[in-house]
């Protein structure tokens, strides 16, 4: 089988360069420009992932070094110093200064990057049920992660990677057992959005319950039950 | 510590659980810092390295959710790239990194220590199908992060050659693991 001649050569010269980028034999400029791709390029991502599947293996032969005391308490220092202490400040992540420091500190490059990443905060007291799921489906590069918050009644949702089309949006179900899917409303474009829950599923919502991200037209399905196909989907987990 | 817990764990870090970035670097930091140490082959930047790596993996959990990676190759993953990174940034002369090499190498390849189970059978079988030196070249790079003007000068042969090898190896090398 020739790549070249199954994908374009633009795609076998991508297959080289993810392998090139994992294996690690670039040079510093050409692994820049790969890492930037990562983030970027949801195909090339995958990808890079594949072959680090495939060479994972090999990480087998890395041996075990405990790392002196001396490195956790950096780390910490570079994460949660600035006031915070040991608990998470309860104004979330985006507000907290200990963390734009800690992030300050540990790399003005990697914000650029991070800044990008949605981040879910959860309450930081009163402990209460969470449930997460990872919602992703083959044939569809689309992917969220949910995290139901019982204390508050709402999902937040991290949207990992896939767009919706201009004139299409995103509509998350709930689906229990042998029921047919409930709507739990419209995804609300952005890197992380929240759902307000009805009582009434709230009450259905538990562990083993899937969540599923169906394409609809704008507003939302007109029938009350999915008319579009079902781009990710996935299992409520307890955490 | 199952994958599955270290999944959980992961999971909880990326919803900024200290307690549960606490357990997952008890875990984990030594298999991390091994990797930061063979690829660096320098205990004080193995350890800043090391930081940077936990600093990334609380900062990037929610990442683990799109990786087909199981979660310690996945962590593994960050700690080795990281390493990498810092390995190429570095501007060394020629003859200090063959020296830094030949310390990083520890003596009965560790490689020997790795076969067990249906995966790992699989890349070494694939392995074992490219000529010798070649599968040398792959693994060399792979665990120490070599570069290619590193393995060029180590083979002695040219880089663009190196190169060549290398991608004609890598591609042989998806074949068969696809096959």
């Amino acid at each position: 089988m020739s790549l070249a001649e199954d994908n374009g050569p633009e795609r076998g010269g991508d297959e080289i360069l993810a392998a090139e980028y994992v294996v690690g034999v670039l040079p510093a400029d050409e692994r820049q420009a790969a890492s930037r791709r990562i983030d970027s390029e949801a195909a090339f991502a995958r990808l890079v992932d594949q072959w680090e599947v495939h060479l994972a293996p090999m990480a087998n032969a890395y041996q075990p070094v405990e790392p002196p005391a001396t490195v956790k308490p950096a780390i910490d220092r570079r994460l949660f110093t600035g006031g915070a202490g040991a608990v998470a400040p309860t104004g979330g992540l985006w507000a907290s200064l200990a963390f734009w420091r800690g992030l300050t500190t540990a790399a003005i490059a990697a914000m650029v990057i991070y800044a990008a990443v949605p981040f879910i905060n959860p309450p930081a007291e009163a402990p209460q049920m969470r449930l997460v799921a990872s919602l992703a489906a083959d044939n569809s590069d689309v992917k969220y992660l949910a995290v139901y918050d019982a204390a508050h009644g709402q999902v937040s949702l991290s949207h990992v990677s896939g767009e919706r089309a201009s004139d299409r949006d995103f509509e998350l179900w709930m689906i229990e057992g042998q029921n047919p899917p409930v709507s739990m409303g419209v995804v609300p474009v952005g890197a992380t959005s929240h759902i307000v829950i009805t009582p009434e599923i709230r009450e259905k919502l538990a562990s083993g319950a899937v969540l599923a991200i169906s394409l609809e037209p704008t507003g939302g399905s007109p029938t009350g039950q999915p008319t579009g196909p079902v781009v990710a989907a996935g299992d409520l987990k307890d955490i | 510590m199952t994958p599955q817990d270290i999944t959980k764990l992961i999971v909880r870090v990326s919803m900024k659980d200290r307690a549960a970035f606490d357990m997952l670097y008890r875990q984990t930091s030594a298999k991390l810092f091994g990797v930061c140490l063979r690829v660096l082959s320098d205990r004080a930047e193995a350890e800043e390295a090391l930081q940077e790596v936990f600093v990334k993996i609380w900062t990037k959990a929610d990442r683990f959710a799109v990786s087909d990676l199981s979660p310690i190759s996945w962590l593994v993953a960050i700690a080795r790239n990281h390493a990498i990174d810092r390995v190429r940034a570095r501007r060394q002369p020629a003859s200090d990194i063959d020296a830094a090499l030949d310390i990083a190498d520890p003596a009965p390849g560790p490689e020997a220590m790795a076969v067990a189970g249906g995966e790992n059978e699989r890349i070494y079988r694939c392995l074992d199908e490219l000529e010798q030196d070649r599968a040398a070249a792959v693994r060399g790079a792979y665990l120490k992060g070599e570069s290619y003007s590193e393995l060029a000068e180590r083979h002695g042969v040219p880089l663009n050659t190196m190169r060549t090898w290398l991608r004609r190896s890598l591609m042989k090398l998806r074949e068969c693991l696809e096959r």
